[in-house]
């Protein structure tokens, strides 16, 4: 207390500037320190550079997945709930992108058939959890099983995933989405994240809906007090996450080239990271699209990276270290915060 | 919710009719034919010690709880909420003790929240914030509308949601103990928005325990007293707090003191200094073998001072127990031998879950453990025992601590603090929820219990408790302890009554 009051001025704004940038800060660091490191003797780097057009053209895309998620994930914690199912609701969508691809149905039907699985998965969690009023965490884990159950019954027996083979081929174009560049040597994939983050920033900031989030989840006594239905807002955000998660599933499955039911594997514990890691707080109320965003950019920057400097037994505990040290600083610039 | 009624017709000048208002609770009735009119623009307070019937009708008013009978009117029209959102929709604002305000979003975001103009869900201009700006403007100038109000205090926090009452158009606006949490320059800047609020066209129903402020801020004041109403007045009427507390208290309160005899000479518990969140300068001591006293209504520092000693809370000073230091925590007091009943059981002093046989040995469990094993037998020994001993009404003790009665269960928090040794009992409105015929078993058990050389400290907010079974009394008032007394039959109850509503007392 006594050193903070010496230099009051000083110390509130570095901690302001900390608390507002230190995301940012973060990606700069992890990107420094990839692209200084020698990565000339692998392979993936042939051209020498973390920094080269091709790497990072790389990372974009295989984050695809992960960026189109982390927005509307962001928004539904922040109004305090969760989905663990979207691991399950991604690999359900791309196994039924991939099923009706290789049935022949073309590209457009196929990607707004999805589409409408995922508004279907969103819309089950958001009954469960409002309406039968299931804990989030139970209602979530639940659909986990459930989701890959249905998935995994979708594809054959005998076979790992929906694909080329047995009478049937993938068409032509199912690759297109996922890898071929479209703007800047990025693919639709990498774009449809760009939108749908903008489209929830808008969300977040020029919409009720963002609004309503934010006071569900930080006082929802309050938010019950103005008028505001907090199950409709809810329900729309696990549906907008049910979206997200089935665009996910798509670009996961034109970038494989199959419908693999464990695709999706593990995602509910990426998102998560991601937007803890941009800063929302697991109890609701606080958050940015755009800091998850970013979040989800230094996760994909350090686990491509990982997989060049570091023998692959180690990769996921220094992902978690490096996770640990951001969610620890992140901690500490927000209680200095609160005590001052 | 409103339709046109057939009152009388002044009624319809007043902000609020209400007629024969009744509220029964099994056994109990809480409100009892109440009538009274609060009138347009004025700043109505209710008074009354605990259990009056105050915060029953500020839940019939705020629609929490529904009326078993007898009406309510704002100017003249019939007014039933059902709930606080129609409450708020008829024009009746509350602020609650617990605040309604989202942290994380502005100040301006919370005055408009669930009002916002917006076409197909994207927020668009509107006047609504000029408008709410104004509001707040007016009763509050120096609250940023563009801050976040995790940045704001309390106080500030509160008068936002007090101008979001008001600018959401509510005519009447309820304040049940605004100032608990506030410090005295906060409580001034309070004092001037109720009357800026009064001046603009809004009625203000204000509840407090301290007389000070009613006498300072109020125009009206109506008493209640055990459910009924005892008179509806100017406070420029009253004869100064003497007249406020003798209609509060209005009967003689019995006691059936006598003086016991076996008080051992030196104290077992001495604290001096006690300072924290709440509490100023609080000393005090405790002999074996006494009953001891604390009184003052809600927010005076009762709970406060038993937490501090029992190690549950931080606070600034000296606490000497048998000469040993203060207790860092909860598991060192009981070590010490201090145990603790708390004000809330069911939530903090029982596992209500769990059997009775189960809650009685747990703050001492390894007393049942022979070299480190549990004896189930022993459990069930020793559950008989203080079954019988406390005379815990119970057919079994398995059964679940939740299906006993306030009283029984009661009993059930005792046996743990004396199956674990206790020599000091510290007592936090042992018997709130209790039925006549336990309270006074439990009175029996604290004399006993006293008599046995244990020394016990009473924080209650029932004067004919403390009066009852206490040697001596300490009388606080906003986290002090204002007055001393030596029970006996002389004591001067208005005086007591005066010291804990804020009038001072010899040591302030």
């Amino acid at each position: 207390m006594t050193d903070l009051t010496q230099s009051p001025q000083f110390g509130d704004r570095l901690k302001r500037f900390l608390k507002d940038y230190y995301i940012y800060l973060v990606l700069i660091l992890v990107v420094v320190v990839l692209s200084t490191a020698n990565l000339d003797k692998f392979p993936l780097f042939e051209r020498g550079n973390f920094l080269s057009e091709r790497n990072i053209i790389n990372i974009l895309r295989v984050s695809a997945p992960i960026l189109t998620l982390a927005g509307a994930f962001t928004l539904l914690m922040i109004s305090g709930y969760i989905d663990l199912s979207v691991g399950s609701a991604m690999s359900l969508s791309a196994v039924v992108y991939a099923l009706l691809a290789i049935n022949g149905v073309p590209f457009v039907p196929a990607f707004l058939a999805t589409v409408l699985v995922g508004v279907l998965l969103g819309a089950i969690n958001g009954f469960l959890v409002i309406r039968l009023k299931i804990t989030p965490v139970i209602a979530t884990l639940i659909t986990l099983s459930l989701y890959k159950g249905i998935a995994l019954l979708l594809v054959e027996d005998g076979v790992s995933a929906i694909k080329s083979g047995g009478g049937l081929k993938m068409p032509g174009w199912f690759n297109d989405y996922g890898r071929d560049g479209v703007f800047f040597g990025l693919p639709w994939a990498f774009w449809v994240a760009i939108l749908v983050t903008i489209a929830m920033i808008v969300a977040q900031d020029r919409m009720k809906l963002g609004k309503y989030a934010a006071a569900t989840g930080g006082n929802p006594m309050a938010a019950k007090l103005s008028g505001i239905d907090t199950a409709r807002t809810v329900i729309i955000l696990y549906v907008l996450v049910g979206i997200c998660a089935a665009l996910a599933g798509i670009a996961r499955s034109s970038f494989m080239s199959l419908g693999d039911p464990l695709s999706g594997d593990g995602m509910e514990l990426t998102a998560i990271l991601v937007v803890l890691l941009g800063g929302t707080a697991f109890s609701g109320g606080e958050g940015r699209v755009l800091k998850s965003f970013i979040g989800a950019l230094i996760i994909m920057s350090l686990t491509v990276g990982m997989l060049t400097l570091v023998p692959a037994y180690f990769q996921t505990l220094v992902v978690g270290t490096a996770l640990l040290l951001a969610a620890a600083s992140n901690h500490l610039v927000s209680r200095k915060d609160s005590e001052s | 919710m409103i339709v046109q009624t057939a009152f009388a017709a002044n009624a319809q000048e007043k902000a609020l009719s209400i007629r024969d208002l009744t509220k029964d609770y099994p056994g109990v009735r809480a409100v009892d034919a109440v009538s009274f009119d609060i009138d347009r623009n004025t700043v109505h307070c209710l008074v009354g010690e605990n259990g009056a019937g105050k915060s029953t009708i500020v839940k019939m008013l705020t629609g929490a709880l529904a009326p078993t009978s007898g009406s309510m009117a704002i100017l003249g029209r019939t007014y039933e909420p059902d709930s606080t959102q129609d409450a708020r929709e008829s024009g009746v604002g509350t602020l609650f003790q617990e605040l309604h305000v989202v942290d994380q979003l502005t100040v301006l975001e919370n005055l408009t929240l669930g009002m916002e103009a917006s076409r197909f869900g994207f927020l668009v201009k509107s006047d609504l914030e000029g408008r709410v700006v104004k509001t707040l403007a007016a009763i509050e100038p120096t609250i940023d509308p563009k801050a976040r109000v995790s940045s704001l205090s309390v106080a500030q926090k509160q008068i936002v949601e007090i101008a979001r009452a008001a600018s959401s158009g509510a005519s009447i606006i309820i304040m049940d103990e605004p100032t608990a949490a506030l410090s005295e320059r906060e409580v001034e800047r309070l004092f001037g928005v109720i009357r800026r609020l009064r001046d603009s066209d809004v009625t203000v129903i204000y509840i407090s325990h301290k007389l000070d402020e009613i006498f300072e801020l109020g125009d009206n004041v109506t008493v209640m007293r055990d459910g009924k109403h005892i008179a509806t007045k100017p406070l420029a009427d009253v004869n100064g707090r003497p007249e406020l507390i003798e209609m509060m208290v209005g009967r003689a309160i019995t006691h059936d003191y006598e003086p016991r005899g076996d008080i051992a000479d030196n104290p077992v518990l001495t604290v001096k200094g006690l300072t924290n969140h709440l509490l100023k300068d609080v000393s005090f001591h405790v002999k074996g073998g006494e009953i001891v006293g604390f009184y003052g209504l809600v927010g005076a520092g009762k709970t406060e001072v038993a937490r501090a000693i029992y190690g549950a809370d931080k606070a600034d000073g000296q606490i000497d127990f048998k000469g040993r230091k203060r207790a860092a925590s909860p598991k060192e007091a009981i070590a010490a031998g201090i145990a603790l009943v708390p004000e809330e059981r069911r939530t903090q002093g029982l596992f209500t879950e769990l059997a009775i046989r189960r809650n009685i040995p747990i703050m001492n469990i390894r007393k049942l453990a022979s070299f480190g094993v549990f004896q189930d037998e022993r459990e069930k020994e020793v559950a008989r025992e203080y079954v019988g001993k406390l005379g815990i009404a119970t057919n079994s003790i398995e059964k679940y601590a939740e299906k006993l009665s306030g009283g029984n269960q009661q009993k059930v928090v005792l046996s743990k603090c004396l199956f674990a040794d206790a020599d000091m009992l510290l007592l936090d409105e042992p018997t709130r929820g209790v039925d006549v015929g336990a309270k006074s078993e439990i009175y029996d058990l604290i004399r006993d219990l006293a008599n046995n050389g244990r020394a016990i400290c009473i924080f209650s907010s029932e004067l004919e408790e403390v009066l009852g079974i206490c040697d001596r009394v300490f009388l606080m008032y906003d986290g002090r302890i204002q007055a001393e007394i030596k029970n006996g039959t002389e004591v001067d109850i208005p005086h007591i009554l005066n010291v804990v509503t804020g009038g001072g007392g010899e040591n302030k």
